[in-house]
């Protein structure tokens, strides 16, 4: 994955969020975001899924250019899978339906084998006809990551994973997940407010400063 | 950010119909302006010299007054519903509503026949109590009696957003009110009225815009105002310049009045930041107030809809059984009508409301902007417009076919195809309201959330997004039929020869003093918009309960 002279704002008239910025990451490396709130950490996320459009500048992801003057390659498109700061899980769909929903058109057999290979490796096994309000924060960030990696995405963005956690499940939540991420070996850029978060997740920091 | 790296970012297709939709609505509006500079006809000057002034007038005053007074009882009723708990309050809260499935103009007959000479309020005087009253306080066909009837029935509309607005946003104003010792009138008057200006001025100005829209109770009043005045240049002396040239000063007045409402507002949001909202809880009235809270509601409720029903069933009685095959036949024609006029509307809504929201920005911002047009335009002058276009659409097509030797006359403008043209236009905004709120209570996450994991716009708004805000869908769909179902103007004007709605009908037949006829036909309208009111109402319940979990 690779980011060259990036720049972006979200109006036209608006205050320039990036200018020119530099990122490189490596296959299977889990690189950390950390800086001040309002700094454009969030908006770098949005900017490589495809869910904004850069003033200039390119991203490269898997050798492939997603974004430059000439190309722009739509989100859905992108394989790059995000996990959202509040999950966002489909409140209309159950767990198993939540799951699936990224993986396009397999038998119903596949899906359900994906969709129970995805809940042993959160270890939510169980779980697949509950409703995203049936479930606990946690038990909801993981069904979001699961979602997130069932489709296979070729790099993982993860906005503020802990966040919306209290003090007790962090902990353990954290090591799960650092877990899942090595097992896959996917590539993954996350989001942090907190230099402990940081250290224990990542290979490398990056700070953006405003 | 260019233009074209904005398209590619978005979905083309939803753009290209939203833009294919607002043109539609914008020619016919556009054409009454731009006859503005045609020549005028000798009748013209004589409307300019001797009559204009008078409509203006009447429709100043019949809209100021009507606009006055739904704010101050709406807002009260919305007030004590709202902030207190006293008899009836549970069944008054929805039961207010209801007066809104009475159109005007059935309430307008039913008043003035209950108060006519041969009426039962005055045989009963004279019978009982030997009392031959002065006709001239109980002539209901006058100005008075016309913002009478427009207030009784259209308060709701103050009323409905003003209630929902206090029972979520005002509860911390409230309370601190009340510990810095206030009494609950100069709360009322101090704190609840400022803070809910925009909201009132907002359900004030859709009374007065409905007003300004009525052809039904002018007509049967004798009051000359733009719409029907709209009627008589173009009926009775056959002038069409001269009513376009009329609808065209009624917009004058429309563009002033929104002008003038957006003033008022004062740039004032409707909502505080969403993370304090509290419902209000309801203080316990006791003593005389419990009573008079009562009273009041309820002799509001009665004016607004038991008196009415009561009348039309009592007039429904007494007419020994219309023929059940012209009940049968307008009803369902009405009905079938009503349904297929909102489905259109509501998809229409739905596409324009989905395009406004994956685009932000200016041009998302002006599509908003005039979905709202229709509705601030009376029927009459949305209908001069539409006629006058679809002639000229006419007129082409045949002489498109000339060479075919194919003759094609007045396809359009003699078919159903005009009317609900017209509906679109009118209801648009009320259907892209609806829908919208609903796109605003989700947010965009889940749209993200689906983008990334590998959904098009477009399979991303069948699978998450209309599924999601299906509730407001439906709602946004039954008030649209509610306002078909209740439309005068439009359907007397455009629909094609014999086609006849229970309104028309029921109105027809008022208006020929054949009253207990009018009633069935009234009953069966009022009936159908009840319950489709009473299912907006648990709809809007059941969103509530669930945002407040
Ligand atoms: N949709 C938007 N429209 C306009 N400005 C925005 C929008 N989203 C974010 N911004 C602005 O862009 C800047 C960067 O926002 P961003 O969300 O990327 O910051 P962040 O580093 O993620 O902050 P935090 O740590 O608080 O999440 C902020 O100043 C913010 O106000
Ligand atoms: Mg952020």
């Amino acid at each position: 994955m690779k980011i060259n002279n990036l720049s972006f704002k979200y109006e036209k008239n608006g205050d320039q969020i990036l200018n020119n910025f530099q990122l490189e990451v490596n296959k299977q490396e889990t690189i950390c975001f950390v800086g001040p709130s309002g700094s454009g950490k969030s908006t770098v996320l949005r900017l490589i899924a495809g869910l904004e459009v850069p003033l200039s500048g390119e991203i490269f992801i898997a050798g492939r250019t997603v974004v430059n003057d000439q190309v722009f390659i739509p989100p859905e498109k992108r394989k790059v899978g995000m996990v959202f700061q509040d999950y966002a899980l489909f409140p209309h769909l159950n767990v198993a339906e939540n799951i699936s929903f990224g993986l396009g058109k397999i038998s119903k057999i596949d899906k359900s084998r994906k969709v129970n290979e995805m809940l042993d490796l959160i270890n939510l096994n169980g779980f697949a006809n509950r409703y995203p309000h049936q479930l606990s924060g946690g038990q909801q960030q993981r069904i979001a990551l699961a979602r997130t990696l069932a489709p296979n995405p070729r790099l993982l963005l993860l906005d503020e994973p802990f966040s919306n956690l209290d003090e007790s499940l962090r902990d353990e939540i954290r090591k799960e997940l650092k877990n899942i991420i090595k097992q896959i070996g996917i590539t993954t850029i996350l989001v942090s407010h907190d230099q402990a978060d940081a250290d224990f997740m990542a290979d490398r920091k990056i700070f953006i400063y405003s | 950010m260019q233009l074209s790296d904005k398209l590619k970012k978005q979905s083309i297709g939803w753009l290209l119909i939203s833009s294919l939709i607002i043109i539609l609505l914008l020619i016919p509006n556009i054409n009454i302006l731009l006859n503005l500079f045609t020549d005028t006809s000798e009748n013209w000057q004589h409307i300019k010299k001797y009559l204009l002034m008078d409509y203006i007038k009447n429709s100043l005053i019949l809209i100021i007054s009507t606009g006055l007074l739904t704010a101050l009882i709406g807002t009260l009723l919305a007030w004590l519903i709202a902030a207190y708990e006293f008899p009836g309050r549970a069944f008054l809260s929805w039961a207010l509503l209801l007066p809104l499935a009475i159109p005007p103009y059935i309430g307008a007959y039913t008043y003035a026949g209950l108060f006519s000479y041969t009426g039962p309020f005055q045989v009963l005087l004279r019978k009982r109590f030997g009392l031959v009253v002065n006709q001239q306080y109980f002539d209901f066909m006058t100005m008075r009696g016309a913002i009478f009837i427009y207030t009784i029935f259209l308060f709701p509309y103050v009323y409905l957003l003003a209630k929902s607005f206090l029972a979520k946003q005002s509860a911390s104003l409230v309370e601190i009110s009340c510990l810095l010792g206030k009494s609950a009138t100069s709360i009322f008057f101090k704190v609840i009225l400022p803070v809910s200006r925009g909201i009132i001025v907002a359900g004030a100005s859709l009374v007065m815009l409905e007003v300004l829209n009525d052809y039904g109770v002018v007509k049967y009043f004798g009051i000359p105002t733009f719409s029907t005045a709209i009627f008589k240049t173009w009926f009775g002396m056959g002038d069409l310049t001269s009513a376009v040239r009329l609808a065209a000063i009624a917009m004058g007045v429309i563009f002033i009045l929104l002008y003038l409402e957006k003033l008022l507002r004062g740039g004032r949001q409707y909502s505080y930041s969403t993370s304090q909202i509290r419902p209000l809880k309801r203080k316990k009235l006791t003593g005389g107030s419990k009573y008079f809270a009562t009273m009041f509601s309820f002799s509001i409720f009665g004016l607004g809809f038991i008196i009415p029903v009561g009348q039309l069933l009592y007039w429904s009685y007494l007419s020994d059984g219309s023929k059940w095959g012209n009940l049968l036949e307008y009803s369902t024609g009405s009905i079938l009508t009503g349904l297929l006029a909102a489905t259109l509307v509501i998809i229409a809504a739905i596409i324009v409301a989905n395009t406004v929201r994956i685009n932000s920005g200016i041009l998302s911002n002006l599509f908003a902007r005039i979905t709202m047009l229709g509705y601030s335009i009376p029927g009459a002058v949305i209908a001069v417009g539409i006629l006058v276009f679809l002639l000229q659409v006419d007129q082409f097509i045949s002489w498109l076919m000339q060479p075919f030797a194919i003759e094609i006359n007045m396809f359009l403008t003699t078919s159903l195809v005009m009317l609900f043209f017209a509906y679109l236009i009118r209801f648009l905004g009320i259907g892209f309201n609806a829908v919208n709120s609903g796109y605003q209570k989700i947010g965009t996450k889940f749209f993200e959330a689906s983008r990334t994991l590998g959904k098009s716009v477009t399979a991303t708004f069948f699978k998450v997004d209309l599924p999601m805000i299906k509730p407001a869908v439906l709602s946004g769909f039954l008030l649209v039929f509610i306002e078909v179902m209740k439309e005068l103007p439009l359907t007397l004007i455009l629909r094609p020869f014999n086609f006849n709605t229970l309104a028309t009908r029921a109105f027809e037949y008022a208006a020929d003093e054949m009253i207990y006829r009018a009633a069935d036909l009234s009953l069966i309208l009022i009936f159908c918009c009840t319950i489709a009111i009473l299912l907006v109402n648990q709809l809007r319940k059941g969103r509530e309960d669930a945002s407040e979990n």
